[in-house]
């Protein structure tokens, strides 16, 4: 099975977050790490190799700094890397990202393609199945098992309200991986050490801008939400509290 | 139940062989690698015949990321960095230059500007940098030149043999809260190395097992400590310039506390600012954090700090002992370098420059042994001349007294200090002594109800949110995080001792010491106290202060699984 | 031809999905402030009645998009059913309620005509002639207003809770309904979704909770739970805790909140007997409504709460749960 892992570097969880200039994108002088649900993709991707061999490759589309996500997981097992290095990346929407990955890997047969199901911080959920479109593959989003079957392969979706639900694919197949699904391993030295003798292609903007075209959406601004927060005090006996907020929950809030 | 942290046994673990392991990548021992990658460059291209290989040559650190888990005021004497890389002022990531110094002895509300800054706080030609910042960057040119720093690896435990320490074992990882192994357990590894070099920072935890193994304390003073609390903050610009100093000294302390704060500009309007103090100080309720707080009350400090922003929060504690607590500083496989050594100029609060100079030297004597292929004390031993015929010994033979003369009190030590500076540092006795800081500590039972002279600092900071902190709201901001499910790493021998003794003799000092609110004194009806100790291992910040001032001497700090702790981004 | 806004709802097994509601009364909303008209769409198999029920609330028209193809769900029918659609129609504003579902056709659907989705949107705004929408990033950190830079059609998913179903206005008569056959060919559709099913979730993911009732240290002893599990009940909601409970083993792991646990924005957040430590308050302050009982007056959760009780929760819930029953059961 050959199986390309699509991960994101994005802002550590706890950074603190500060506006550039324009208002338009965030500081870069921050901590990044890998993005989590990609963590859990690659996790998937590498116990696929070692239930039925084969290669797994890793691909980010990012500045230098994104390198470290793509050393960190060829220690953790994955093959051969490959790194669209830009800064300009960063500012791509999911359209254009697929679009770059896409061209990127035009020359190589992937069984299946992996990616998180959102990167924490856009929150988008869509390179992936974007990717399906462009590459003309089926996929499947949420997935939490993926079985090997003589056909294809059976995964299962996460649905919401706690259903699921089996689905029947043929290869080769796009697939968005729900976090959680499994414990990531950890590195070892010697996956540290080997992966320094790992190919690591690097693909410059201008190799893949004329399959790029423009970004279809903007940020116009982006900002820290302002909350107008009233508090209001419930005062009396008990009784009386619990009939007042139930009725201020229903009425007001309307939540009930 | 409390379970703590220690190798799995009957474990198969990976051996792994190294030439050299450096255990910690801070200042010290990133210019360990630093200069040893250069002198085996230079004698590469000088031997064609027979080369040294970097291959083998590795750098254990315990954070996530290089300089992760650095803190410290900064200011950088330039000294020994223009040693290593002449020319480092260039590309460096320097805050700026030290422009204006001031030195305050303050009371509650009035303060006095010292007319002379005394020569040890003489700051001209040095920088303000952040530390994380500097080691980060120092770092990134240790990999350029091919020597493997592995992050998220501690070494958590030295291999022996006999005499000889003969490698390091990296921690197990996927261990659960019970010590049983997690499905994705990994086992540490086995390093077998030829050297170790130990650059673990203060109170380094395989330095203490070197020390006790080796019994290397014997003829030494004790060594001490301190702890700084130190916060980042962004102000509104033109309050504090970029490069300007300022200590202060006195309030909110008494006369029976030593230490003083620090406040220094960076650049971008981000303050650096934080309290140090001795950990050697009578009362057990007292609470550095809350000293901090107390600290900011200072209308000095309130003016700065109005309307600012606290961005970052952390502690780590620093050896004040000098020259005559320092252990032998090499052995059979072995040296120790940086603060684990206790390269610090007490009187100059400044160690970074030294710490570089001595993971300078250890690495000439590091490549002289690969050369030899020797690694005995007798090779090794080599750095220690080396350390006393070099500038160190100049700077620490003069401030070797300066800590110890403030045993008595601040005027006493007062009186030692100024007596050194014109004896070259001899002052009263050749050598002066001093007890380890938790033999300082009094019982309740000896100290006044309310606190007395230290009422203000005893107890927990309340906090007004907006100046001052709760110890909780700026844990949170050391953005200190570990794998919930592991055994606790502060590892407490008895903790009988924790729940009848402690708690009424001193009052469970942890946790008012432990700037990160790690020890809580729980209700438990089952014991006879009435109450239990409790621990929040996740939230420590890895700064020793536990292990160091506890007054049984029953906490041994461990590294947690490898890659959490504190995020000191920027600090 | 004149603007449209389209409103795209969900269906499964032949029942709306009522989170379809707030996606219309976002389509009301855009139609008032654009002047363009509103109209909606159902997607499946016998759906017909379901285009009735929509007929009812106040909007231009209602199609009924069939095909035996549409049943079950898959992106491959999906999208190819309201590309064809679309293509013929020509809205200029695509709507959809952000579901699982609906991200995993509407990226597909967008790209197959050259489009693009802002999606998860939480509101839009009008700059002018120009619309921005806006969705929250970096978890809730910041919030962005993203226009569109390409031609119409447009698509936006919305955030679940975005807009009030309750707000949704009937109209005056009957909206026409018009069943629109799709012609999904052979091999257009390549997966083959299995029956749904139920699973109990191994852990409780409370990220998807609508309203969740959190105990802190103020519970004092693990046999109290038991009310606030109650309350919980009685709500239809789910049971979490602040750090120290879950470290003391009263609840699993899986049910903290905070910067070690989880991140919420439930619709309704009841804090008991919890301080507001920051550690707690950056795991739910996003949550809309923030009901906050502790009997320490100054605790900082009061900051974040729109209903504050300074007061005994074991006082305050068993009146609680006995209010919200009656309520609940229409009292």
């Amino acid at each position: 099975m050959k199986i390309l892992v699509c991960m994101k570097q994005v802002p550590q969880k706890d950074a603190p977050l500060k506006l550039n200039e324009t208002g338009t994108w965030i500081r870069e002088d921050i901590s990044y790490e890998v993005n989590e649900p990609d963590a859990y993709a690659l996790e998937e991707a590498l116990r696929q190799k070692e239930k039925h061999s084969g290669e797994v490759v890793v691909i980010t589309a990012g500045p230098a700094r994104a390198q470290q996500v793509l050393r960190e997981a060829l220690a953790k097992g994955a093959d051969r890397a490959i790194h669209l290095e830009d800064n300009a990346f960063v500012g791509l929407d999911a359209y254009s990202t697929a679009r770059a990955f896409a061209a990127a890997i035009k020359d190589e047969t992937f069984d299946l393609i992996f990616t998180g199901l959102q990167s924490d911080d856009y929150g988008y959920a869509q390179t992936g199945v974007i990717l399906a479109e462009l590459m003309g593959w089926p996929h499947a989003t949420i997935i939490m098992q993926i079985e090997k079957k003589d056909a294809g392969i059976r995964v299962k979706r996460e649905l919401e309200a706690g259903y699921f639900q089996f689905v029947d694919m043929t290869l080769p197949a796009v697939l968005t991986i729900q976090s959680g699904i499994n414990k990531l391993r950890y590195a070892t030295l010697i996956g540290i050490k080997q992966a320094k003798n790992k190919p690591l292609r690097k693909v410059t903007l201008p190799e893949v801008q004329s399959a790029i075209g423009g970004n279809l959406q903007k940020i116009e601004r982006l900002y820290v939400p302002q909350k107008t927060k009233k508090t209001e005090f419930l005062e009396g006996p008990a009784g009386e509290v619990a009939k007042k907020l139930v009725e201020k929950l229903r009425n007001e809030a309307r939540v009930l | 139940m409390l379970i703590f942290r220690q190798p799995l046994q009957g474990v198969d673990r990976p051996q792994m062989p190294a030439d050299v392991v450096i255990v910690g990548g801070g200042p010290a021992g990133m210019a360990c690698a630093l200069r040893l990658s250069q002198l085996i460059d230079e004698h590469n291209a000088k031997h064609p015949e027979s080369q040294l290989s970097k291959e083998n040559i590795y750098v254990l650190e315990k954070a996530r990321e290089i300089g992760q888990h650095c803190l410290s005021g900064a200011l950088l004497d330039p000294l020994s960095m223009r040693e290593l890389l002449p020319g480092f002022e260039k590309e460096a990531p320097l805050d700026a230059e030290v422009s204006k110094e001031a030195v305050y002895f303050l009371a509650q509300q009035g303060k006095f500007k010292l007319p002379i800054t005394p020569p040890p706080l003489r700051d001209h030609g040095n920088y303000v940098i952040s530390l994380n910042r500097f080691v980060k960057w120092l770092g990134g040119k240790v990999e350029e030149t091919g020597i493997t720093v592995f992050t998220g690896f501690a070494g958590c435990e030295l291999l022996f043999n006999g005499t000889h320490v003969t490698g390091v074992r990296t921690d197990d990882k996927g261990v659960d809260k019970q010590n049983q192994q997690k499905s994705n357990f990994e086992p540490g590894y086995d390093l077998q190395a030829k050297m170790v070099i130990l650059a673990e920072g203060p109170r380094g935890s395989l330095t203490k097992q070197l020390i006790t193994t080796f019994d290397l304390r014997r003829g030494r003073n004790p060594q001490t400590y301190g702890v700084g609390v130190k916060e980042l903050w962004e102000v509104p610009a033109g309050r504090v310039a970029p490069g300007e100093v300022i200590y202060t000294m006195g309030w909110p302390l008494t006369t029976k506390e030593y230490g003083g704060a620090w406040i220094y500009g960076g650049k971008d309007n981000i303050v650096s600012l934080g309290f140090v103090i001795a950990l050697d100080y009578p009362d057990p309720r007292l609470d550095p954090q809350r000293v901090l707080q107390e600290f900011k009350k200072h209308p000095l400090v309130t003016r700065l700090l109005e309307g600012g922003k606290l961005i970052r929060y952390g502690a780590k504690s620093l050896p004040y002992g000098g020259w005559w607590a320092m252990p032998p500083l090499a052995g059979n496989g072995w040296m120790i370098v940086g603060d684990s050594a206790g390269f610090l100029n007490s009187a100059r609060l400044k160690g970074i420059h030294l710490a570089i100079k001595s993971g300078m030297l250890a690495a000439e004597t590091a490549f002289e042994a690969l050369l030899k292929d020797d690694f005995s004390a007798v090779t090794l031993g080599a750095f220690q001349s080396k350390v006393e015929s070099s500038w160190i010994k100049e700077e620490l033979w003069r401030v070797r007294n300066f800590h110890q003369g403030f045993e008595g009190g601040l005027l006493p030590g007062l009186f030692h200090a100024g007596l050194q500076q014109i004896t070259g540092g001899r002052g009263l006795y050749a050598r002066y002594r001093n007890k380890s800081g938790p033999e300082h500590m009094k019982k309740l039972s000896e100290l006044p109800a309310d606190g007395g002279a230290e009422a203000h600092l005893i107890g927990p900071a309340k906090g007004d949110g907006k100046l001052t902190f709760d110890k909780l709201t700026d844990l949170y901001h050391s953005g200190t995080k570990h794998e919930e499910d592991q055994p606790a790493h502060l590892v407490i021998q008895d903790t009988n001792v924790c729940n009848t003794r402690c708690v009424k003799e001193f009052g469970s000092p942890c946790q008012n010491f432990c700037p990160a609110n790690v020890y809580e004194m729980v209700d438990d009806a089952s014991q006879p106290s009435g109450k239990r100790i409790s621990l929040n291992p996740s939230n420590c910040v890895h700064c020793k202060t536990c292990d160091i001032a506890d007054p049984y001497q029953i906490i041994t700090w461990v590294p947690p699984e490898g890659g959490g702790g504190p995020n000191y981004d920027g600090m | 031809m004149p603007d449209t806004i389209l409103v795209v709802v969900e269906q499964r097994e032949g029942k709306l999905n009522r989170v379809s509601w707030e996606t219309l009364t976002a389509g009301q909303a855009l139609a008032a402030d654009t002047g363009w008209a509103l109209e909606a769409a159902v997607v499946g198999s016998g759906v017909a009645s379901l285009a009735d029920e929509i007929s009812g609330k106040k909007l231009a028209k209602v199609y009924a998009l069939e095909s035996s193809k549409l049943e079950p769900y898959t992106p491959d029918a999906f999208a190819v059913a309201l590309k064809q659609f679309i293509t013929s129609k020509q809205p200029s504003l695509v709507l959809m309620p952000h579901t699982y579902q609906v991200r995993d056709f509407v990226p597909k659907l967008a790209t197959a005509i050259e489009r693009t989705a802002i999606s998860d949107c939480i509101g839009y705004r009008k700059d002018g002639d120009k619309l921005l929408f806006t969705r929250q990033m970096f978890q809730g950190k910041l919030a962005a207003d993203v226009s569109f830079t390409c031609d119409a059609p447009w698509f936006v998913t919305f955030q679940n809770g975005a807009f009030r179903s309750d707000k949704l206005e009937a109209g005056t008569s009957a909206a026409p309904v018009e069943t629109v056959n799709v012609d999904i060919s052979e091999g257009v559709i390549r997966n083959k979704p299995q029956e749904v099913f139920k699973e109990a979730k191994q852990a409780v993911d409370l990220t998807q909770a609508e309203i969740i009732v959190a105990v802190g240290r103020g519970i004092k002893e693990q046999k109290n739970i038991e009310m606030a599990k109650q309350l919980a009940e009685a709500l239809g909601g789910e049971l979490a805790a602040s750090r120290p409970i879950c470290d003391s083993g009263w609840l699993p792991m899986d049910r903290q909140i905070g910067s070690s646990g989880q991140t919420v924005a439930p619709k309704l957040y009841l804090a008991l007997g919890i301080s507001g430590a920051i550690q707690h308050i950056v795991g739910m302050k996003g949550a809309r409504t923030i009901v906050a009982v502790n009997k320490d007056s100054e605790a900082p959760i009061f900051e974040i709460a729109d209903y504050a009780v300074v007061g005994n929760l074991f006082d305050v819930v068993p009146p609680l749960i006995e209010e919200v029953k009656k309520a609940k059961t229409g009292g």
